[in-house]
């Protein structure tokens, strides 16, 4: 049978040795090239083996950070609250702190995006404004946004918020505009008022879409955090990771970055879990 | 149907044409690539400062050229972004590069890298300054918020700074908000409610006709102690075909060539300084202003004086010291004595077996007797 036709379907064990083709060789080329490097120079800090970054990664999951052995002293913990205490947990909870604000902030965008939708006077207003704010770069406007919000929390979360918002607002007028007509002049018909057609006619159709579009964009959130927390900040994953850049602790950093995907990873699951449990006819285009 | 075979006709045969043409390019590129082999060629990478602004003009300029041809060699310099070269030269990607003392100790040497630091252009003599709002004293620091990038001699400048206040316990209560040195200004000057800031020039200027901050302390009152150099790999310099001697020979005279008409008065001078300024659009009075608190070492002799004092074993002691107690030096370097240092005059601070950073004067002294 020619593989290389429409109709070919691989078996399940081909399936799943060809979808781990691309991990290996880049596993594989990646030890190589340490290999090599480390042969050359055993201080090599590019490229860390496997053993050194289980090791930092364990010291940076399992040990207290080090402005806590100075106050505190080495007195002997559960393993509980030795990972509570260490430097990734603390990281962690700083950039989920600012990821979750952030996330619920885009919720309003989805009530003004329909809003704007349904009723032509809101749309009138916010329409052409959220079409042009869509485009504006907002790193590019940081100075600006340092007076308004000042260099703490604030700003991360509203860098966040500007760029991502205008995007959930826009689509989610396109998603309300493009529930057929027909359903509203039914629902007038059958005695609903403008909210109930609102709500319970457009909305709850299109809120599925809706979700997973917010779901599509967690990338641009994570990247824009990344950005503020880069640019000022004393705690949070991007910090660490521009802080360990300095002094190329990669052997930290190749754990971080892949702590960071794998976060990314779960809440886009579980998003698009609970999405298909709440909305069994919902099919994913 | 029609359309299609309109682009067919139309399009395929400059498609051909074109493909061929790029075909021949890059056969005759490759063909250039095999002469240029012949000649050694080497890549210097430089960054924004004002001690090494002097590396573009001296490319621009073709004194580098004349120097590069006399040794038969090719010599490239290429601007960089400060954190991205030292990345470059750590990855062997670049021959040389210009970086502080403390950035050669705990990027290239703590990697592995053993690198010789060949000239000793400057040193900041106020170039590096800690700012404060509200006339805030060093010893009204502890508890309060600092803006600076981490790790870098901001934080090396604050923390002796802070030291030579008798504040160094206090230390620890100082919260450090790292702030990317693109930004620090504009995020230092909006946000009133941050009390101090460290970092370096053309910012400090900046931060400073802000208004409300000033100066406390700078780097002239630590001076020597943040030095600006020219390092090499050590393993060009022991090439065994000399290329590497050369380059360094090449790169020393091409340098003190133009410190030489830099460090001249009038018309000409001036000419020149604009022409080094250009290198980070700046225009000249900014940049004499930044020349001012610079230590630059125009001569040779200069140079010499402070690599030869017994003074750079302690400038470096207190280096390795602060870089070691940061866990700048990496996790797995156990002692401070793991990255050793040698000096010129065998001098080693460290292990003997593990000497990763070393200062040269053999260019520099070629340079001073005239022998380049």
């Amino acid at each position: 049978m020619n593989p290389f036709r429409l109709h070919a379907t691989p078996g399940k064990v081909t399936a799943l040795a060809l979808s781990w083709v691309l991990f290996s060789a880049g596993i594989l080329s990646y030890f190589y090239v340490a290999g090599k490097r480390h042969a050359e120079n055993p201080d090599d800090r590019v490229t860390p083996t496997i053993s050194q970054m289980v090791s930092a990664f364990q010291s940076a999951s399992l040990e207290p950070f080090e402005e806590e052995i100075a106050e505190e002293g080495a007195t002997q913990k559960s393993i509980w609250s030795s990972i509570s205490s260490s430097m990734l947990w603390k990281d962690t909870a700083a950039t989920t702190w600012r990821f979750l604000i952030s996330v619920a902030l885009l919720f309003p965008a989805v009530v003004l995006g329909l809003h704007m939708a349904m009723f032509p006077y809101v749309g009138a207003f916010f329409l052409r404004f959220f079409q042009f704010f869509d485009k504006i770069v907002a790193l590019s406007l940081l100075p600006i946004l340092f007076i308004a919000f000042g260099i703490d929390e604030l700003s991360k979360v509203m860098l966040i918020v500007i760029g991502v918002a205008p995007t959930i607002v826009l689509d989610t007028f396109n998603l309300s505009k493009s529930v057929p007509r027909e359903q509203i002049v039914k629902a007038f018909t059958l005695g609903a008022g403008d909210l109930a057609v609102t709500y319970r006619i457009i909305f709850k159709q299109i809120w599925p879409h809706v979700l997973n579009s917010i779901r599509l964009n967690l990338k641009a959130v994570m990247l824009f955090l990344f950005a503020g927390e880069m640019i000022a900040s004393a705690d949070g994953l991007a910090y660490r990771i521009a802080l360990l850049r300095r002094n190329m602790a990669m052997d930290t950093i190749v754990p971080y970055v892949l702590w960071v995907a794998l976060l990314l990873f779960l809440v886009d699951l579980a998003l698009n879990t609970i999405n298909r449990k709440m909305h069994p006819w919902f099919q994913e285009i | 149907m029609l359309f299609s075979r309109f682009l067919h006709v139309n399009i395929r045969k400059p498609f051909l044409t074109s493909l061929i043409c790029a075909c021949l390019c890059l056969l005759s590129g490759s063909q250039t690539i095999v002469v240029a082999q012949q000649k050694p060629s080497f890549t210097v990478g430089w960054s924004i400062y004002v001690g090494w602004n002097p590396y573009h003009y001296m490319a621009r300029s073709g004194v580098l050229k004349k120097w590069a041809d006399k040794y038969g060699i090719d010599i490239k310099v290429q601007r960089f972004d400060y954190a991205p070269s030292l990345d470059a030269f750590v990855a062997k990607n670049i021959d040389g590069c210009v970086m502080t003392n403390m950035e050669a100790l705990d990027m290239p040497a703590a990697a592995g890298v053993d690198t010789t630091a060949i000239i000793v252009g400057d040193y900041s003599n106020g170039n590096d300054a800690v700012l404060t709002r509200q006339n805030l004293t060093l010893a009204q620091i502890p508890g309060k918020q600092v803006l600076l990038v981490e790790k870098t001699v901001s934080q090396y400048l604050f923390e002796r700074a802070m030291t030579l206040a008798g504040q160094g316990p206090q230390l620890k209560r100082v919260k450090y908000i790292n702030t990317s040195d693109a930004d620090i200004a504009a995020a230092f000057l909006s946000d009133k409610s941050k009390p101090a800031v460290v970092t370096w020039k053309p910012m400090v200027s900046q931060i400073a006709k802000g208004g409300d901050a000033k100066v406390i302390f700078d780097s002239s009152q630590i001076p020597g102690e943040i030095l600006d150099l020219l390092v090499v790999r050590t393993e060009i310099l022991n090439r065994a075909d000399g290329s590497g001697q050369k380059f360094a020979k090449a790169i020393t005279g091409a340098w003190y060539e133009v410190m030489a008409q830099m460090s001249g008065t009038g018309p000409a001078a001036d000419k020149v300084l604009s022409g080094i300024a250009e290198a980070a659009q700046d225009t000249l009075a900014s940049y004499k202003e930044q020349l001012s608190t610079t230590k630059m070492f125009y001569t040779p002799q200069a140079a010499l004086a402070i690599t030869t004092s017994p003074a750079l074993a302690k400038t470096m002691d207190l280096v390795r010291q602060f870089c070691f107690s940061h866990g700048l030096l990496g996790d797995r370097t156990l002692s401070v004595d793991d990255v050793a240092i040698q000096f010129p005059d065998g001098t080693v601070l460290g292990k003997k077996d593990r000497v990763r950073f070393r200062f040269s004067t053999a260019f520099m002294q070629l340079a001073a007797q005239g022998k380049l």
